[in-house]
């Protein structure tokens, strides 16, 4: 089956290894990604701090190339994009006036005919299909997993339809237990890590961050999993940072599910991570992998 | 702070809220200051007491300097947990947004400039390319950083600032999140002409 595919800059950048993932574990489920032609920014959060026309036309471009292609889903891993380009979509819906006005400077324009999803909302989907079915796993060992969703995955600014509980999702621990990795239950699962900023707002951001860090810590989690790309890039490039200034030893892992799922669907170590490192807390993966590495 | 002991006026107040509630698409006067709002948000520790229901009641209230300049106006982080939780649906987020762009529409300078010129880097970039080249976003960044500390003369600040900066930096290459490559989009005619129709829209 084809999707189309939005992957958004952040997955041409800093999570590079994101974009590399999603298509590995994609291609395996049998679902081929069909990425955006030309497609464009966004705007993210920015946008809509200072423009709040462009805050929907920018993400209208996307849906209107999305539309062209007549699939019926887009799916976008990124949490903003994702967060952005639904309520984009929904407050087009709602206000057919600005649609038109919108449209009118779109060479493809959109008509809300497409179903945006996140990941998850996929993934949930397919682990109860016969492709899944049929993927021999490799049994991953030694992981205690708290799934973090962070913000954008059930919260947004707009009434939109959410597809998971708001204040205690399940997609992500139902994906683990279907490929046999333990999660477990715990308090901040969707609290905020402080997002971009981490940039302009440093030592807020990395407070939030500590706590986060200490009650998956407390619950006894040895790894973090996420979808959202600006999460994992907080939670594991700013590790040291929090961690230091909260007086916490200990250091786990951040990893986005597509990583997990990867190892488990029998993708090479250095396949699924190119050129990564072992994880900081000292699971061995060999031990990890079982007989896949 | 507020220099003066605010006055309440009952017109003022009335406009005030009508343009907020106008803007962020929020029906504030429903508010029954419950305060689940302010037991969620994580930045309310951090505001000297202002939490999102007190910021409702100022704007109610028709304090326009407090809602403008206070910390929870500029330090929220749209996370939207307050409207998740509000039984009223009330999405304490949007308004504080609002007042950010109030603010900043009136000239007034936030107390964190590196909010305004973040934001304004990222989203003339996205406008420029069509699409985020996070170098050369965070370039245009620190640019406007400095450009501001300069119109303040404050030297020092601007070698700590920019010592802090490298070390970020080299962090994000190390980990090898830095990229070189350059993307941008055939699109960026499209998003200049909507970008004309944008302008002087002070909501949608
Ligand atoms: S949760 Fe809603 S009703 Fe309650 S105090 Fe906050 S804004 Fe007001
Ligand atoms: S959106 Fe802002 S005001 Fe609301 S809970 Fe989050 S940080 Fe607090």
């Amino acid at each position: 089956m084809d999707l189309a595919y939005y992957p958004g800059c952040s997955l041409y950048q800093s999570a590079k290894l994101y974009n590399h993932q999603t298509n590995l574990v994609f291609e395996r489920l049998g679902l081929h990604l069909q990425e955006l032609d030309d497609w464009s920014c966004c705007g993210a959060t920015s946008a809509g701090k200072i423009n709040d026309f462009m805050a929907i036309a920018l993400p209208a471009r996307n849906l209107g190339i999305a539309e062209a292609t007549n699939l019926p889903e887009l799916v976008i891993p990124c949490a903003a994009c994702y967060s952005r380009t639904k309520v984009a979509q929904k407050q087009l819906q709602d206000n057919p006036l600005l649609q038109n006005e919108i449209n009118l400077e779109l060479s493809r324009q959109t008509f809300g005919n497409i179903k945006v999803s996140s990941i998850l909302e996929v993934l949930w989907r397919e682990i109860n299909g016969e492709r899944f079915e049929s993927i021999p796993l490799t049994k991953i060992e030694g992981l205690k997993a708290a799934c973090y969703y962070g913000c954008m995955y059930t919260r947004f600014p707009y009434d939109v339809e959410v597809a998971d509980n708001v204040e205690n999702p399940q997609a992500m621990e139902t994906v683990l237990k279907a490929i046999g990795v333990p999660t477990l239950d715990w308090n901040h699962k969707t609290l905020c890590c402080g997002a971009s900023s981490v940039v302009y707002n440093t030592e807020a951001a990395l407070d939030l961050m500590a706590k986060i860090m200490k009650d998956a810590l407390a619950r006894g989690a040895n790894c973090l999993v996420v979808t959202c790309p600006m999460c994992q890039m907080n939670m594991e490039s700013q590790q040291e940072k929090y961690c230091r200034k909260h007086g916490i030893k200990e250091r786990m892992p951040v990893y986005f599910i597509t990583e997990l799922l990867g190892l488990a669907f029998g993708i090479s170590r250095e396949e699924i991570h190119p050129g990564g490192n072992l994880p900081p807390n000292g699971l061995e993966w060999s031990k990890m992998c079982g007989d896949s590495v | 702070m507020s220099t003066e002991e605010f006055q309440y006026s009952h017109l003022s107040a009335q406009v005030f809220t009508s343009e907020i509630m106008a803007r962020s698409g929020q029906d504030i006067t429903s508010c029954y200051q419950c305060k689940r709002c302010a037991a969620g948000c994580p930045v309310a520790e951090q505001t000297d007491m202002v939490t999102p229901n007190r910021l409702i009641r100022m704007v109610i209230l028709g304090d326009i300097e407090q809602a403008l300049t206070n910390q929870l106006t500029w330090k929220c982080l749209f996370c939207h947990t307050c409207g998740t939780r509000c039984p009223n649906n009330i999405k304490t987020g949007r308004v504080a947004d609002t007042l950010k762009k109030m603010a900043l529409d009136a000239g007034l300078d936030p107390q964190n400039p590196e909010y305004k010129n973040f934001h304004k880097a990222f989203f003339n970039h996205s406008l420029r390319w069509g699409k985020i080249n996070e170098i050369g976003m965070m370039g245009e960044y620190e640019l406007r950083n400095i450009w501001d500390t300069m119109k303040k003369r404050k030297v020092r600040k601007i070698i700590s600032h920019m010592k802090a900066r490298s070390q970020f930096a080299w962090e994000m290459f190390r980990q090898k999140r830095l990229h070189l490559s350059f993307h941008s989009s055939k699109g960026r005619d499209e998003i200049s002409r909507l970008y004309k129709k944008s302008a002087g829209r002070k909501w949608i």
